[in-house]
């Protein structure tokens, strides 16, 4: 058929190729409204079931009655805390792999076959993740399970990502900002660091928050590293809790979920909605960062 | 007196010995002798293609990050043959300073701009810095426009030709002796244009100045000696 209208045009004086276009474009446009439909209405259901149970205590307190009361305070702290240790490790062995990867051997395919398997690492599945974590933080380097574990673990899943966009964010700072640097006697680092690294930190930045945003809802990384299901009490941080498992909100909605008739369904609809918002702010973060710093740079 | 009467020297700051650019395997500077004398104006002319801009970054080395590009012949400053071993390339840079076709102040305040060299140069900070930066800033002729708002505002809200002369500042503040300049107005209006072929004439005194320019009578207005590239 396509290859029947690719020979009609001329003589049929019917620009086909703009048809075809048109019909791209409007298939495209249909496509991207049923995401967006779709999308919404996920959203809609969740707030609609979730939102009753929200409240200050629901957030706040630990569940009660073996987990079929009470709220889910531990999971939110447990996620939060899982969030900024990753936060701590990640952001600069990220960004310092993403400063190898655009800054050396440039064109050779060393960096290339890099290259490929971050962007390979950024497509595996979090599974892998969670077995690797098991493997060797948890059992080969005994951390056991625990938030330490979890840390590391959740720290390899978002590094890929933060190495791509590190390294397509430095792509983007103009060369003429490199050769003035470089023509002011800057040395190649000074330049990298004082002229390069903040250009592209915005575009770094958001890569690094949209990341995390992508970690804190994954429960299979979490799953055999960091996690415990009952939590009914808020046990005080020490450096004890390092070593210590954590509950955390996507290990909570997979396992209540999938324990029927422990967890009421209400108390699920809620740390589901409660999730989504978490990951929203992230991504409402990144955006904001985006924007201001586009302001700065005018 | 005396010295502000006596003509300009014809001591040479820079000779090119056989100096040869490729990119590719392909020639784009064929053996060039030349040379520039201090405190001199010397304007560069030729054709679109024919090696200005690839000869000026012979002069700094800038070439170097061209991984296509290969040198071959000798620069040498005050005798010293900056292809040589061992040559200290951010000494070299400092030495010899450079602006652009397209003006490119970084994403940073007017001060910043000008201060980032010397404070990482000669660690400078404080009053001697903000002296440093006024100077150089009064030297391009841009410190009466920027001085309300020099912290505050960014080199890039900058006019076309005021981005020009914060580059030219910039460039001043490590204190070069040898400014390289390729076609600096070429992006900017007339009066723009005036401003810096008159900050040119000024620097020539007390610098080396080489300026690529495609327009002969901007070479006549601004130059002492005049090399024709082909
Ligand atoms: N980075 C580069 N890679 C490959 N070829 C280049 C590069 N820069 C310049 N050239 C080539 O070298 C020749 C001289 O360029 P250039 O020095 O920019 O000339 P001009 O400044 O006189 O217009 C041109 O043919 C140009 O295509
Ligand atoms: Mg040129």
């Amino acid at each position: 058929m396509a290859v029947k209208l690719a020979h009609k045009p001329a003589e049929a004086g019917v620009d086909w190729e703009a048809l075809v276009a048109r019909r791209d474009a409007l298939r495209l446009r249909k496509n991207a409204l049923l995401t967006t439909l779709l999308v919404f209405t996920l959203l809609a259901v969740i707030t609609y079931k979730g939102a009753s149970t929200i409240s200050w205590e629901f957030l706040t307190t630990p569940p009660r009655e073996g987990m079929s009361a009470g709220g889910i305070g531990p999971m939110i702290r447990g996620s939060l805390l899982l969030m900024l240790g990753t936060f701590l490790l990640a952001t600069p062995l990220g960004i310092f792999g993403g400063v190898c990867l655009a800054e050396y051997g440039d064109r050779s395919r060393i960096r290339r076959f890099m290259h490929a398997s971050v962007a390979a690492l950024a497509g595996t599945p979090p599974i892998v993740y969670g077995l690797f974590g098991l493997a060797i933080f948890v059992l080969k380097f005994q951390f056991g399970v625990s938030l330490l574990a979890g840390w590391c673990t959740l720290t390899l899943f978002s590094l890929p990502v933060i190495v791509l966009t590190t390294e397509a964010a430095l792509k983007t700072v103009p060369e003429g900002i490199i050769n003035g640097g470089l023509a002011l006697g800057l040395s190649r680092w000074q330049t990298l660091w004082r002229l390069a690294l903040p250009y592209a930190m915005p575009g770094i930045m958001t890569g690094v928050i949209l990341s995390l945003g992508r970690a804190a809802g994954e429960a299979m990384p979490v799953l055999f590293t960091a996690s415990i299901y009952y939590a009914s009490t808020f046990p005080a941080l020490s450096w004890e809790s390092l070593r210590q498992p954590v509950a955390n909100l996507p290990y909570y909605l997979a396992e209540g979920y999938r324990q029927p008739g422990v967890v009421p369904e209400h108390l699920i609809w809620g740390a589901c909605l409660t999730l989504i918002v978490l990951v929203l702010l992230l991504n409402v973060g990144a955006i904001v960062i985006r924007t201001r710093a586009r302001r700065r740079y005018l | 007196m005396i010295a502000a009467m006596t003509p300009t020297t014809t001591k040479t700051v820079i000779q090119t010995v056989d100096l040869s650019v490729a990119y590719n395997g392909k020639l784009a500077l064929k053996a060039v002798n030349a040379q520039f004398y201090e405190n001199t104006v010397t304007a560069l002319i030729g054709p679109s293609g024919c090696g200005k801009s690839t000869l000026l970054r012979a002069l700094n080395r800038l070439n170097d990050r061209i991984p296509d590009a290969v040198t071959q012949g000798k620069v040498l400053i005050d005798g010293k043959d900056i292809y040589a071993r061992g040559v200290n390339l951010t000494r070299l840079r400092r030495e010899v300073g450079m602006v652009f076709q397209k003006p490119n102040p970084f994403p940073m305040s007017i001060f910043e701009n000008v201060a980032l060299g010397p404070r990482l140069h000669y660690g400078l900070r404080g009053r001697a810095l903000e002296e440093i930066v006024e100077d150089a800033l009064r030297k391009a002729a841009l410190w009466d426009e920027v001085k309300d708002d020099l912290k505050k505002k960014s080199g890039l809200a900058l006019s076309g030709g005021q981005q020009q002369r914060l580059c030219l500042a910039r460039m001043l503040a490590v204190q070069p002796r040898i400014l390289l300049m390729d076609e600096p107005c070429s992006a900017l209006n007339p009066i723009s244009t005036q401003e810096i072929e008159e900050l040119i004439v000024e620097l020539g005194k007390q610098y080396t100045v080489i300026v690529v320019t495609h327009n002969l009578q901007q070479a006549a207005r601004i130059s002492q000696y005049t090399g024709f590239l082909m």
